[in-house]
């Protein structure tokens, strides 16, 4: 799979410490329009910090996140609106409904109260969460809470997603929709950068997979290979200076 | 900005803190002006009567007014404080703080919707306060009221104001802190030192203490020596606070 469109965002020589800890440590990477750009790593690899300075969540000690051809730290408030994201804790407030907490995102997200009341009764279809419309956000499962959190990032048709594991709690039913839903916007122009641990899942979507290791880049997975797990743990070991059969 | 106060409003309309704290400042505190004017009435020679003659100033409307004035210019602080540690607090607490990054809506926007919203409900609820104790007056039989209710009513409101606006760094102890217990913390020592300064003398130049002051909490003569300068602190104390809040919420990273 390859996809070349424009690059939405570029990522220069970011680092981000947190006292000792190098949290990121000098990351270049590009995510273009039209493609699923897949980040791997092990726990505390640094995908979501990596992620929280693409999206001005953290300040970058050096290096620079453009968003087309602006710093993001210069970036007018207005020009978010062509993002959309889910980093861990999905924009969900357990004192609103469904309904409600679609409304307030579609809001927020600069849509006026038309274009919002038309952007929830949509997504709603598109994520099947009808069912749970009028039911108050505390009372809803994981799996459902996520689901809220990925149709509040995506309801306005943003031009580049990124989201923090999006399958995290998902039955299989609600992985297989989500993964139809970013290649449907991929497919559509949009740019997606998305953050998991399941190579298999990744693997069926992803145009790139960058792996990611202690806070560096150490490399690509060819999307839709085979024993991608094996190869991603390899790349690993290596970067640790093991030995992959000894480590096994 | 706009977007901003409507969901902020929506937030507050469906909040259960918000719900409890509007139910005491609209039933509790008229009810106990009302259980106190009804205790000093008596005249009995009970312990609560005998504290409450000493906060009773004039007689009928006026009394009860004042007593509501009074109560209003402690609960008005305490309910509102409450809600605002919890407005801003909430967000770290529950994890939507970095929800709101990266949004065509600037967080400090958020920040000052929160800080218009929650005034505003405060100034209403102090309004509503004064109000369910006219009725109640009424329904006690206190008679039409006169021009000194209406000064005593207009008192009792004008008690409400500083209040809720000295309830505003709470929003800013509650980023810096990250969560509403900080915030809650600072509002249970602000009460003390209020006390505190308030015995120690310095009383009205310290503005968490000149609206109870004015209200008559300490007597009729105490409150007469209160200056609109005094009350008009609390002014200052809600612009720093609602920009200080609001430079915090722009500037602030994720943790």
């Amino acid at each position: 799979m390859s996809a070349g469109g424009e690059v939405l965002l570029r990522v220069s020589g970011v680092r981000r410490s947190f006292g000792p800890e190098h949290a990121v440590a000098g990351v270049d990477l590009t995510v273009r329009a039209g493609e699923v750009h897949a980040l791997v790593g092990l726990n505390g690899a640094g995908k979501t910090t990596l992620m929280r300075l693409m999206l001005g969540m953290l300040r970058p000690d050096a290096g620079s996140v453009r968003l087309g051809e602006v710093d993001v730290r210069d970036l007018p408030a207005h020009a978010w609106g062509a993002v959309g994201h889910l980093i861990e804790t999905p924009f969900a407030y357990g004192e609103l409904t469904v309904d409600e907490t679609l409304y307030a995102a579609a809001r927020l997200r600069g849509l006026d109260r038309a274009e919002a009341r038309e952007a929830v009764r949509a997504v709603v279809d598109e994520l099947d969460l009808g069912h749970w419309a009028r039911r108050r956000a505390r009372n809803l499962s994981l799996g459902n809470r996520q689901r809220l959190g990925l149709a509040c990032a995506v309801l306005h048709r943003p031009r580049l997603l990124v989201l923090d594991e999006p399958s995290n709690g998902l039955d299989p039913a609600g992985v297989l929709r989500v993964r139809r839903h970013l290649v449907r916007a991929a497919e559509a122009g949009a740019g997606v950068l998305v953050s998991s641990h399941h190579l298999d899942e990744m693997a069926r979507m992803a145009h790139r997979i960058t792996v990611l290791h202690r806070g560096r880049v150490i490399g690509a997975l060819p999307p839709g290979g085979v024993d991608l797990e094996q190869q991603f743990l390899a790349m690993v070991y290596a970067a640790e200076g093991l030995d992959a059969e000894v480590a096994r | 900005m706009r977007a901003a106060l409507e969901v902020e409003a929506l937030k507050l309309r469906r909040s259960g803190a918000a719900r409890i704290a509007a139910l005491v400042l609209l039933l509790a505190v008229p009810g106990a002006a009302a259980g106190f004017l009804a205790a000093a009435r008596m005249r009995g020679d009970s312990m609560l009567a005998a504290k409450v003659e000493g906060l009773v100033i004039g007689e009928g409307w006026t009394a009860l007014l004042g007593l509501v004035g009074q109560l209003l210019s402690v609960a008005v602080l305490l309910a509102v404080g409450v809600v605002v540690a919890w407005s801003f607090g909430r967000e770290h607490v529950d994890g939507t703080f970095g929800a709101l990054f990266a949004l065509p809506t600037a967080r400090r926007d958020v920040a000052l919707a929160k800080t218009a919203v929650l005034v505003a409900w405060g100034l209403v609820l102090s309004v509503g306060a004064v109000a369910v104790t006219a009725l109640l007056g009424l329904t006690l039989g206190l008679g039409t009221p006169g021009a000194d209710a209406a000064g005593a009513a207009g008192r009792a409101v004008v008690v409400g104001v500083p209040s809720v606006l000295l309830a505003l760094p709470l929003g800013w102890v509650a980023g810096v802190g990250r969560g509403y217990l900080p915030a809650i913390g600072a509002l249970l020592g602000l009460v003390v030192v209020t006390q505190v300064v308030t015995v120690l003398g310095a009383g009205a130049w310290f503005p968490w203490a000149a609206p109870g002051m004015w209200s008559g909490m300490g007597g009729a003569e105490l409150a007469a020596t209160v200056t609109p300068v005094q009350l008009l602190l609390a002014v200052p104390v809600g612009a720093v606070a609602t920009w200080a809040t609001a430079a915090w919420w722009a500037r602030a990273e994720v943790r």
